[in-house]
Formats: C-alpha cells, sequence, structure tokens
C-alpha cells in the first residue's frame, strides 16, 4: 500500500504520517511530484489555514490539473482532512470568495450564528451515514470526532454526507465514489479516527 | 453536541519535565522518565488534547524544545498544542514541523502583536492559543507576562478585548494563585469573565481531583478544563477520572472504537 499525503506547504503533515504508520501503511510518501502521485493507491489532502492562501500553494505547484487527471480520470481514492476537504469542495467565502478544486458539489462559508463560539472546537458527535465506507466497523449511529474551524461545508446535492451539529447542521464528512472528506481530523480523534483511516485505506 | 475537553498540560524545562507550584517550578523527570513511569502514550488516549509549555526561566532553545515535542507527539493521536519562547514566525513553524498542531503565546502578545497577526494569517485562528497567566489581589485582577514576572497595566476584561482584536482561536486562562496548588479552579473570575468571551476558553490552575475538573466544566462559557498536575492525574488518575465524569452525565467525549478493532 502506497499513500501520499499531498503536500502544497501547509498544515502539520506530522500527525498524519504517525497515524498512517500505527495503523500498517508502510510506504507513505509526503510530494506533490506528479509521478509519485501517480504511483500512489491513496492520496490524502491534509491542511490547516486559510483556504485562499491553500488554493494559491496547489496553484503555483500545477496540484490542481494533478489531481484534476488521477481523482477525476484515474479514479484514485482521495481524503481530504478539515481544509483538505473544503478544498475539494466549489468555493469557500473565507479571505474574500475563491475557487476549490470542485469535485464535490458544495461550498464553504463562516457559521451563519455571530453570537456563536467561534472556532468550533473539541469532540462533537457525527451522525453516521451508514452508507458511507468511511465508518464500517462504527456500531452506534454516532461517534465522537475532533474538530477546530471556523468556515463549514453545506451542500444541497446528496454526496453521502455524514452530519454534526453545531448551531445549525453541517458536513462533517463526505464519501462519493473514490472521493471522501472529512471536516474533522480523524488523526487527532483518538481510535475512533485511526478506525476512519483504517476503512479509507482498506475500503475506498 | 460540543463536547468540554480535558487537556493536560506538560511543563517543560531544559530536557525535564516540571511541577510547578505558583510558578516555581520543581524538576520530576526526563522524557524517557515519562515514559517510562507513565506510560504516556497509554495516558493520552484519556485526554482530548495535551498542551507542552516551555517555562524555562533561562533563555529557551526552541531547536531544542521542538526535537522534545518530536519525540512527544509519536503514537499520541490528539491535537499537541505547545508554546513558551516564540519570538518569531520560524520559531512556530519549528514547532508545527516538528508536530505541534497549535501554538501557544502569551508574552508576545504584549510584546509583538504584528507577529500574532502573522501567525493568525499563515496557520488560521484555530492555531493560535493566547495564553494569559493572572493574580488576584484584594480588589483586583492583575495580568501577567514573562512566566509571571511582568505585570502589564491592563486590566483582564481590556486585555481579553485586546486579544480578541488578533483573532486568535483559543484562551487558555491560568491564575498564578491556584496553579499547583490542587484547591480548585478560581471559579470566581471564571463565572465574572465567561460571557465576555467570543471565543474558546480553556481554564488552568489549581485543579488537584476530578471534582475540580467537574466543577469546570459545568460553567457554560468553558470549552476545557486543564490540569498540569503529573503525580494526582497521571498512572490510572485520568482515565478514572474521565470515567467517573462520563458516568456522573457530564459532556465530554467518549470514544467507542478500541485498539482492538482497528
Amino acid at each position: 500500500m502506497n499513500v501520499t499525503i499531498v503536500d502544497y506547504g501547509m498544515g502539520n503533515i506530522n500527525s498524519v504520517c504517525s497515524a498512517l504508520n500505527y495503523i500498517g501503511v508502510n510506504n507513505i510518501n509526503i510530494s506533490y511530484d506528479f509521478n509519485t502521485l501517480k504511483n500512489s493507491d491513496k492520496l490524502i489532502l491534509p491542511g490547516v489555514g486559510a483556504f485562499n492562501q491553500a488554493m494559491k500553494s496547489i496553484k503555483e505547484r500545477n496540484i490542481d490539473v494533478y489531481l484534476k487527471e488521477l481523482v477525476l480520470n484515474n479514479k484514485t481514492p482521495i481524503l481530504g482532512i478539515c481544509l483538505g476537504m473544503q478544498l475539494l469542495g466549489k468555493s469557500s467565502s473565507e479571505g474574500g470568495f475563491s475557487e476549490g478544486l470542485g469535485f464535490v458539489n458544495a461550498n464553504v462559508m463562516r457559521f451563519k450564528n455571530n453570537n456563536l463560539i467561534v472556532p468550533h472546537v473539541g469532540f462533537n458527535q457525527v451522525k453516521i451515514n451508514s452508507k458511507s465506507k468511511l465508518y464500517s466497523g462504527f456500531e452506534d449511529d454516532e461517534a465522537d470526532f475532533y474538530f477546530t474551524h471556523s468556515y463549514r461545508m453545506m451542500s444541497d446535492e446528496n454526496i453521502n454526507q455524514s452530519s454534526c451539529l453545531y448551531d445549525e447542521d453541517f458536513i462533517a464528512s463526505f464519501e462519493l465514489d473514490n472521493i471522501a472528506g472529512t471536516q474533522f481530523h480523524p488523526e487527532l480523534s483518538q481510535h475512533n479516527g485511526l478506525k476512519l483511516l483504517s476503512n479509507f485505506i482498506k475500503k475506498i | 453536541m460540543l463536547r468540554k475537553r480535558i487537556i493536560f498540560t506538560l511543563i517543560y524545562d531544559q530536557n525535564h519535565f516540571m511541577l510547578s507550584r505558583n510558578f516555581r517550578l520543581q524538576k520530576v523527570g526526563n522524557l524517557k522518565w515519562l515514559e517510562k513511569n507513565y506510560k504516556f502514550q497509554e495516558i493520552a488516549f484519556s485526554l482530548d488534547e495535551l498542551i507542552v509549555l516551555n517555562a524555562s526561566r533561562d533563555k529557551k532553545s526552541i531547536e531544542e524544545f521542538s526535537l522534545m515535542i518530536n519525540g512527544l507527539v509519536k503514537n499520541v493521536f490528539i491535537p499537541i498544542a505547545a508554546g513558551g519562547g516564540i519570538k518569531s514566525v520560524k520559531d512556530a513553524e519549528l514547532l508545527f514541523k516538528n508536530g505541534a498542531d497549535k501554538i501557544v503565546v502569551n508574552s508576545l502578545l504584549i510584546e509583538n502583536p504584528t507577529i500574532i497577526k502573522d501567525l493568525v494569517n499563515k496557520y488560521g485562528s484555530q492555531s493560535v492559543v493566547a495564553s494569559i497567566d493572572y493574580k488576584k489581589t484584594s480588589n483586583n485582577i492583575e495580568i501577567y507576562i514573562n512566566n509571571g514576572n511582568l505585570k502589564i497595566d491592563l486590566s483582564l476584561e481590556e486585555y481579553i478585548n485586546y486579544i480578541s482584536e488578533l483573532n486568535v482561536g483559543e484562551i487558555y486562562l491560568n491564575s498564578i494563585d491556584k496553579d499547583g496548588t490542587g484547591f480548585g479552579y478560581d471559579l470566581e473570575t471564571i463565572k465574572q469573565i465567561q460571557s465576555k468571551i467570543t471565543i474558546p476558553l480553556i481554564i488552568a490552575g489549581g485543579a488537584g481531583n476530578e471534582i475540580h475538573l467537574i466543577e469546570g466544566i459545568k460553567q457554560k462559557g468553558v470549552s476545557a478544563v486543564a490540569t498540569a498536575n503529573l503525580y494526582n492525574f497521571m498512572g490510572d488518575g485520568l482515565s478514572n477520572a474521565r470515567n467517573k465524569i462520563i458516568k456522573n452525565g457530564d459532556n465530554i467525549a467518549n470514544w467507542n472504537v478500541h485498539k482492538r478493532d482497528i
């Protein structure tokens, strides 16, 4: 199993690597080289930071072109984490309007309620969509995962989303064939997160 | 529902972990000692989050501190915030590269707010925790920076407003009087200011047992309760406290998938 963490220069990649190692992935690359990405069985798009800056770094490195080829044409499985998930959507209003990679029909905006404590930080319950393979083996219909974000993703379409409630329901994860994303950080979510990562590696 | 968090704060000084009482430090052991005696990676499975603070009173080496973080984070799958002595974006970058998910800033909030803004722009609000150290006098609350050595001329409320305008993601509110005492959190101050804070509030200083953690968790405006009390909460202390808190019906995360299932 060959997993590449797409490196666009942002975020703590350390904890994702460490989690992959723990669940038994031996071959982990951190790269944005096209051939490395192409030869990977799975891709992970991590991320912390601001959406517009992340898109800028992605375009500077041609990663948007590579991912379109690999994810949309070759159907290589990809998991976007936190900002990485948001980048798979169509747009975000963070730092002004920016276009995302557009792999799923979903948009990212700030939490609506101005009186809400933001960022949304901590473990929160995800209402599990039983059709999502990310959660296979989870026995309950809810599970706790670690979130830390100020913007959230919404979609009018069925993208196999699982939701989370923080003043409003937003997308905690989605899974559309080979394209998956989690707003929460599985690598920071104890055994629940390790299990989810392991499901992504083994089942998607 | 968003859960409340239990955070452990490790206090570090030149290759050793420390106990702190009213900001006076006492050496307890190094990373090997921590791993050997407390099986730290196991304990981390009872925690929501970990904060590691470099409290060295001498010149703080970010390089050495980062290396320690790098060793500490292995097989720890919770968010780790690190701080103490961050003076530049480069310092923060080194910590992020070595496994920190967030950084904690204190003196820099006053010394160089421009750098705080740069950090927020680069890493996002959610990656920057502002730490406030305070002392109570008979009729006042005094704010301190530089390891509790330098008093600044702002009231707690003014300081919170000042910090909020820098767009940081969380506040770590630490009572110097209660630090390391095990007498419980300074609930009086927390009750006074919690409604004035619009970002997540972590409270620290004074927790000695799970009753104190519960008292903190029950405060409406408190997002997380922190303790740095190595002796009281290490070993089985934390997992027992966690179980008691869950049994008590308080709103903390319950991880239902276990090691054997992965």
